[in-house]
């Protein structure tokens, strides 16, 4: 039993049972602490196993509407920062650090709250998030400090961890389920999104292969469905 | 409904482009009885326990997630896919408290031990090798029913 949320990939995959689900990528229950609605998608996939034959596809009759066509949170295309913009690092790391003192405590609460967390896959502490991901944009390159980890695959979970750290506090903090709303706050008006959107014109002219290709495939910034690909990039890296 | 041909340029192409697995017979097998259904959860979300190693990006493996199992990360390395829903909620994407309920309702008939995760930007033809490790420990334990999830 599959469900999905790109109709024609499934009718040109052809399984044998699946459902498909109109609703954004990432939520294929559909909406989260809404047990009744994840139990009608379970409900109504389980259902196709009394068809007969197939392959059967049907479409699960709720929607969860996406804004214009895109399926996730997209930066606009011309928020972009040039690497001559960034300014002073430490200035921009210690903001990042007063902003993240000042959630701690709903942070804190959010995790006691769920009785979990998804911060954590770097296994860097909370507070060497931004100076570690700072060391790159000021052009260095550290050891990794995780042993069997490289550092390029690190800093990608860190600068992961840094956003969850975000947005589990926003989302539980002012019970806010609404995905363009937080990709907007902490994309667009945090300090923390600003280091990372450094971090991304600093990659932008990177001479590693890798830290190009982190922007050039969308793989730390959201820009996979923005309106046109990273000025500077091709987006060739897909 | 949301069509490829409606996407935003850099998605839609990348959509457009993905080559598709074809398969010459369906895979067309006879359901249990609903209340005797053993049932294992298949995720690409690249979801694993806290200590276990992460995903690579391109990974042809996959992660062991066991039905009491919480405390868990994301290592996908692709961004497009809204990650604030799980952040609040583990059965969004891994409905094991869903299924849990569903078993006490004698609404399936039991939900397995063992659940499944995957690199779903990798692909899934050079999963080959791990898929059939994953299909002979769901036979091993009974399971009968697969609900494959994609992020």
């Amino acid at each position: 039993m599959l469900v999905g949320f790109v109709r024609e990939h499934i009718e040109a995959i052809g399984p044998a049972r699946a459902l498909f689900l109109d609703f954004p990528m990432g939520r294929g229950m559909g909406k989260p602490n809404d047990p009744d609605f994840q139990k009608r998608v379970i409900r109504a996939a389980f259902k196709l196993f009394e068809k007969t034959s197939g392959p059967v596809l049907e479409d699960f009759p709720e929607t969860i509407p996406v804004l214009q066509g895109r399926m996730g949170y997209a930066l606009p295309p011309e928020l972009v920062l040039n690497a001559d913009d960034i300014g002073d690092v430490d200035e921009l790391v210690a903001s990042v650090s007063k902003e993240m003192d000042a959630l701690r405590n709903d942070y804190e609460a959010a995790v006691l709250s769920r009785g979990r967390t998804t911060v954590g896959a770097s296994q860097l502490r909370i507070d060497d998030l931004a100076p570690f991901i700072a060391q790159f944009v000021r052009g260095e390159f550290p050891k990794s400090p995780r042993k069997g980890l490289p550092a390029i695959p690190l800093l990608k979970l860190a600068v992961e961890d840094l956003e969850a750290y975000y947005t589990e506090t926003r989302t539980y903090r002012d019970k806010i389920d609404n995905l363009e709303l937080i990709g907007s706050w902490f994309w667009e008006n945090t300090s923390a999104g600003r280091l990372l959107l450094s971090l991304e014109a600093v990659s932008l002219v990177s001479s590693d292969r890798v830290m190009l290709q982190i922007v050039e495939m969308s793989l730390m910034a959201p820009r996979f469905w923005s309106n046109g690909p990273l000025p500077g990039s091709s987006a060739a890296g897909w | 409904m949301t069509k490829i041909s409606e996407m935003p340029v850099v998605g839609r192409d990348f959509i457009s482009n993905l080559k598709l697995p074809s398969f010459e017979k369906m895979a067309w097998t006879k359901p249990s009885p609903a209340n005797k259904r053993r049932v294992s959860i298949v995720s690409t979300a690249a979801i694993s326990k806290r200590n276990d190693r992460p995903f690579s990006w391109l990974a042809k493996d996959h992660r062991v997630i066991h039905k009491t199992d919480r405390d868990l990360v994301m290592t996908h390395v692709a961004v497009e896919f809204d990650r604030s829903a799980w952040q609040q909620d583990l059965n969004v994407i891994f409905p094991l408290d869903r299924l849990t309920e569903m078993e006490a309702d004698h609404e399936i008939g039991s939900l397995a031990d063992e659940h499944y995760s995957f690199m779903g930007a990798a692909d899934p033809v050079t999963m080959e090798k791990s898929a059939r490790e994953v299909a002979a420990r769901m036979k091993d334990e009974g399971v009968d029913t697969v609900f494959l999830i994609p992020i």
